[in-house]
């Protein structure tokens, strides 16, 4: 009976001085929002970043042949890859999988040859977003290659010339052939734009004599955070017996330290970010609940024990936190939401900075897509909601022990 | 590149054992060094030579074998071109200098190989700098004695330790000549003393005139199960060749 | 009449303590997170310059003309004696250093590694490059040595190498004959990560010039001792270099480390903006909270005759009376943490290793704060700027207060 009234005249105190409340939500729920949307853009950085790394060149997980890393040759490659393919693709921890396979060559347009890389991809499989050929719209025809953009202004090539490409073949054959250039692109990848020449996998695997072989097999896991597990799943895949099996992580470890301390910094931007918002909202809830004083008095002067005006702020500013609290979660996720699909053009929010930037040999596009997980709600709206309430305590509990006459001059 | 590089790769060793000559049988006391050694120096000196070559490159998951013909002229000109297997009929590599070209008949283009590529590949897996440019002399840069006697095959052990102040690789040689004053088996210590390499000389037969080991097989040291061979079918010496055979022109001709 | 609105805005200030101790207590811990947020801004922006300049760009060096487009080790400069000479002669340098570049294969019986070898003056060098600051085995060259060489870790391991072991070195000479040269490893620098190491081969100018077969220097790299110059340095030095040579900029040099710093400063704006927007919020709902519930004075002050306008300034006066005071308790609270993490720093290793490399270059995840004049002005700022933009809407608000409703009881 008696927490029933309590909560009646609190909500009936609140609605009363609408000013009051009104200011009270809107700190707390601005606060909220505003930390919601500094973490939903912080989480999008780390995924943003993630995929970055991961997307063009690297993938989640790689395959390779025992010891082709350390010396690159020809010859050690994996076999029948089209099936182990097929395979990983079946499984469930796999988004997706294509083979390479990489060859250095010379390359020349007139009587000058060039040292060059060929890098033979599955052309619809390396094409969605954040992928090596991402946004080349040209089609790889028989016969074709694409080319690096600094390779090409290298050798003055340009779209429609033949070139011709030497290299050595797996079996240590001499491999030569005459490709037109079908378009000169940009990837993510610095080392395949300075050097790189495209090709088709089929074509490279003729053009080297090794049917059926690639050099590397990428993988993307369906489950980024779940590595370890794609990993093991990965090296169940028949056919991939005694084949190196390696996560980014392991193969690109300056990619890790790279994300790491992004989230290092990260976080700690976000406590002070919290710091400051739950300042704000502390001192507003202070200011508002002293500002009470005189009604206290009253209410004291009137017979209401200490106690019950305690309990009744303390209610009061659950109330008021719990409110403001999803105001401003509603607000965050809204904004959040709104953004999500479209993505934040970095560059343009902060005014500056370029709207690409190159990075450990990778080139990083500026727009991303904030999001949220519950979790992050949950706890920034908790802690609003205690803040209010400990900053409502010292003067609600000051105000209760003063005596009413006092009270009342206030 | 590797097969680029296998050319050359050739073409060295080709200048490095031409004008093998024959020797009269030794007697069994230790011969002089310094003539020996001056006698296996010259005999890499020729003022030309034709060739024909059959190479076998052998690593643990492959094995490649190729036939080729090679002209050479004093040590700055070598031109090789393939013969064999069929796919690789008609591709010749060009050497003046220290420029090298390609044809590949296959596409009808000749291509320049730039100087980092060239630089590698000269200085790549089994053979070195040294065998493609020549400019060591053994009697030159190692101070040699004769370390001991060999019975099987018979022949004279040579120690040769690099003198100080010589651009090289190998701190020393330890080189068997057989009694025919003929090089056995050579090998190479690298600077700090570790057998680097080893070379074996066998299959001695008249070619040209001359008595020459026709097989030769090199063989690194720390790498497992890899080999480099090459067998002379044919070889002549000082033949007199058209003035232009060493030309890009003659080069996109050859078959 | 001024007068009379700041001595009662002072006075009102004074007379609820509370109010007045919460609110710039409220304003204080905001311009001190602020103020903490910028400082470590701006020794970030510090740090990276240096660890950009101090991994071998420099903050200016002087190149050949057409280095920039072809960047080829190969090219030398014009005149790279005179072009020393006008380096040293710069104010304001910390360190002037000369090197010449050559594609090298080194190697060691059947190990061959390509390289790109730096002949350097070994006495300067080291104040330009870290990383040969501290030579982890053997030691750094010394100046004139001929016939020695200094290399990472990586490309000793590659070459099966250890320290005094000769190794070949062989370059392609001018018109394309082949140099070699014995060089002996007298030091190996192991700079923890094998992408930096591989690039670390270093020995003396002179080698490096027979070795290549060309004479002179490629660069001249200057280390400034204010890295905030460096667009003044270089417009200084271009005009004294010898024709044919042209000056750059670090960022010039390495646009892709460059372009990583300004996307680390448009992230680190975006933190503080969101800072500065919540302390404002925070500001701004604690002033409107006091206006609100002094409504009866501003009634009463309205109902004596008080004009809007006085109203308004008498509520700014106070506001900028607690922005005052609110500057000066962010500053005591903000000054000691600020100098703290500026002279021990703020230590990021244990969450991530020891450093992360790109690019060439090693970074310490060890951020030191910035210290200095800026301070005072920049809290003054924030907190005017938090109050006065906090106290706009009450001040209107208490302006437009209607004396008969707000002296009703009702409270």
């Amino acid at each position: 009976m008696r927490g029933t009234s309590t909560l009646r005249i609190a909500w009936r105190n609140l609605w009363r001085s609408r000013r009051r409340t009104a200011l009270a939500l809107a700190a707390i729920g601005l606060s909220v929002m505003l930390v919601l949307a500094y973490d939903a853009i912080l989480r999008a950085y780390g995924d943003w970043m993630l995929e970055t790394i991961t997307g063009p060149m690297l993938g989640h997980v790689q395959v390779h042949a025992p010891g082709w890393r350390k010396d690159r040759a020809m010859d050690r490659t994996l076999r029948d890859v089209s099936r182990t393919v097929e395979a990983l693709r079946r499984d469930p921890h796999v988004e997706g999988a294509s083979a390479r396979l990489y060859a250095p060559a010379l390359a020349a347009l007139a009587e000058e040859g060039f040292a060059i890389v060929v890098v033979g991809v599955d052309p619809p499989a390396e094409s969605g977003p954040q992928r090596l050929l991402a946004g080349v719209e040209a089609p790889l025809r028989h016969g074709q290659v694409f080319m690096g953009r600094a390779l090409a202004e290298l050798m003055h090539a340009h779209k429609g010339d033949t070139v011709a490409l030497v290299g050595q073949g797996a079996d240590g054959s001499l491999a030569n052939d005459l490709f037109t250039v079908a378009a000169v692109i940009e990837t993510p990848v610095d080392l395949v734009n300075r050097q790189g020449i495209i090709m088709d996998l089929g074509a490279a695997q003729e053009l080297f004599s090794m049917p059926g072989e690639a050099h590397e097999i990428i993988v993307r896991a369906r489950d980024p955070a779940r590595l370890p597990e794609t990993v093991a799943a990965v090296r169940g895949v028949s056919g991939l017996h005694g084949a190196e099996v390696l996560d980014w992580q392991t193969l690109a470890p300056e990619m890790l330290s790279l994300v790491q301390l992004v989230r290092v910094v990260g976080v700690f931007a976000l406590i002070l970010v919290f710091i400051a918002a739950a300042a704000g909202v502390a001192n507003t809830m202070l200011m508002a609940t002293f500002e009470r004083t005189h009604e206290f008095g009253m209410l004291l002067a009137l017979g209401t024990g200490p106690g019950r005006i305690v309990r009744l702020i303390v209610t009061e500013s659950i109330v008021l936190g719990m409110l403001g609290a999803f105001l401003g979660a509603a607000l965050g996720i809204g904004l959040v939401a709104l953004t999500h699909q479209s993505g934040i053009d970095f560059a343009a929010l902060t005014g500056r900075g370029p709207s690409a930037v190159s990075f450990a040999g990778l080139r990083f596009s500026l727009r991303f897509h904030p999001s949220l997980a519950l979790v992050d709600v949950a706890q920034v709206a908790g802690a609003a909601i205690v803040t209010s309430i400990i900053a409502s305590i010292w003067p609600a509990v000051r105000a209760a022990r003063l005596q009413p006459a006092q009270a009342l001059r206030e | 590149m590797t097969t680029l590089f296998a050319l050359a790769r050739c073409a060295a060793l080709l200048s490095a054992l031409l004008v093998l000559r024959p020797a009269a049988v030794m007697p069994q006391k230790p011969p002089d060094v310094d003539a020996l050694l001056g006698r296996v120096d010259d005999l890499y000196r020729s003022k030309s030579s034709i060739a024909r070559i059959e190479i076998l490159v052998s690593n643990p998951r492959t094995t490649r074998s190729m036939r080729l013909r090679a002209w050479t002229r004093g040590e700055e000109e070598v031109l090789v071109v393939i013969e064999a297997p069929p796919r690789e009929q008609g591709t010749a590599t060009l050497r003046v200098g220290q420029n090298l070209w390609n044809y590949l008949p296959r596409i009808a283009r000749t291509i320049r190989v730039p100087p980092s590529a060239m630089l590698g590949s000269w200085m790549g897996t089994d053979f070195t700098n040294d065998d493609l440019v020549k400019e060591s002399s053994l009697r030159r840069d190692f101070a040699s004695r004769i370390a001991r006697r060999s019975d099987a095959p018979p022949g004279w052990w040579i120690a040769m330790d690099v003198k100080p102040g010589v651009v090289g690789r190998w701190a020393r040689i330890e080189l068997l000549v057989s009694d025919e004053m003929l090089p056995v088996e050579e090998r190479h210590y690298d600077r700090k003393g570790r057998l680097a390499r080893t070379m074996r000389f066998d299959e001695v037969r008249t070619l040209g005139g001359r008595r020459v080991p026709a097989h030769l097989v090199l063989t690194p040291a720390d790498v497992e199960g890899q080999r480099t061979e090459m067998r002379y079918l044919e070889l002549q010496f000082d033949v007199r060749m058209p003035d232009d055979t060493f030309s890009l022109s003659r080069l996109e001709q050859k078959r | 009449m001024a007068w009379v609105s700041a001595k009662y805005a002072v006075r009102s200030v004074g007379r609820n303590a509370r109010r007045t101790a919460l609110a710039i207590l409220g304003i204080g811990i905001g311009c001190a997170l602020a103020l903490f947020m910028e400082s470590i801004n701006r020794g970030r922006d510090e740090l990276f310059a240096r660890m950009g300049a101090y991994s071998g760009a420099g903050h200016v060096r002087v190149v050949p003309g057409n280095w920039n487009e072809r960047r080829d080790p190969r090219l030398r400069l014009a005149d790279w004696r005179h072009d020393l000479a006008a380096a040293r002669a710069l104010p304001g340098i910390a360190a002037v250093t000369v090197r010449a570049r050559a594609q090298v294969l080194l190697a060691m019986g059947t190990h061959v590694v390509p390289v790109e070898m730096v002949g350097v003056d070994p006495e300067n060098e080291p104040r330009t490059f870290r990383f040969v600051q501290r030579v982890q085995r053997g030691r750094y060259l010394r100046p004139g040595e001929p016939a020695a060489v200094v290399v990472g870790k990586a490309i000793a391991e590659r070459l099966n190498a250890d320290l005094d072991d000769e190794i070949l070195a062989s370059a392609m000479g001018r018109g394309g004959s082949i140099e070699s040269a014995m060089l002996r490893i007298v030091g190996i620098v192991t700079t923890g990560s094998d992408d930096v190491d591989a690039g670390i081969c270093q020995t003396n100018l002179e080698e490096v010039e027979r070795l290549s077969d060309l004479a002179g220097a490629g660069e001249v790299t200057v280390i400034l001792r204010d890295w905030r110059q460096t667009d003044a340095a270089r417009a200084a030095l271009a005009s004294q270099v010898a024709r044919g040579d042209e000056v750059l900029t670090w960022g010039e040099i390495s646009p892709e480390f460059k372009g990583h710093i300004e996307q680390d400063k448009a992230t680190s704006r975006f933190i503080s903006g969101v800072i500065l927007l919540i302390v404002l919020l925070g500001v701004a709902s604690a002033q409107l909270a006091a206006v609100l519930e002094r409504r009866r004075e501003f009634a009463v002050l309205s109902a004596v005759g008080m004009s809007a306008r006085r109203m308004v300034r008498l509520v700014l006066l106070e506001a900028m009376t607690l922005g005052f005071a609110g500057a000066v308790v962010g500053l005591a609270l903000g000054l000691p943490v600020v100098w703290r993490v500026a002279t021990v720093g703020l230590d990021f290793r244990k969450y991530m290793g020891s450093g992360y490399a790109f690019q060439g270059v090693i970074i310490d995840p060890v951020f030191y704060g910035d210290f200095g004049l800026w301070i005072v002005p920049y809290v003054l700022a924030v907190a005017f700027g938090a109050t006065i933009i906090a106290s706009l809407y009450p001040a209107w608000f208490a302006a437009r207060t209607d004396p008969a409703v707000a002296l009703r009881v009702a409270q």
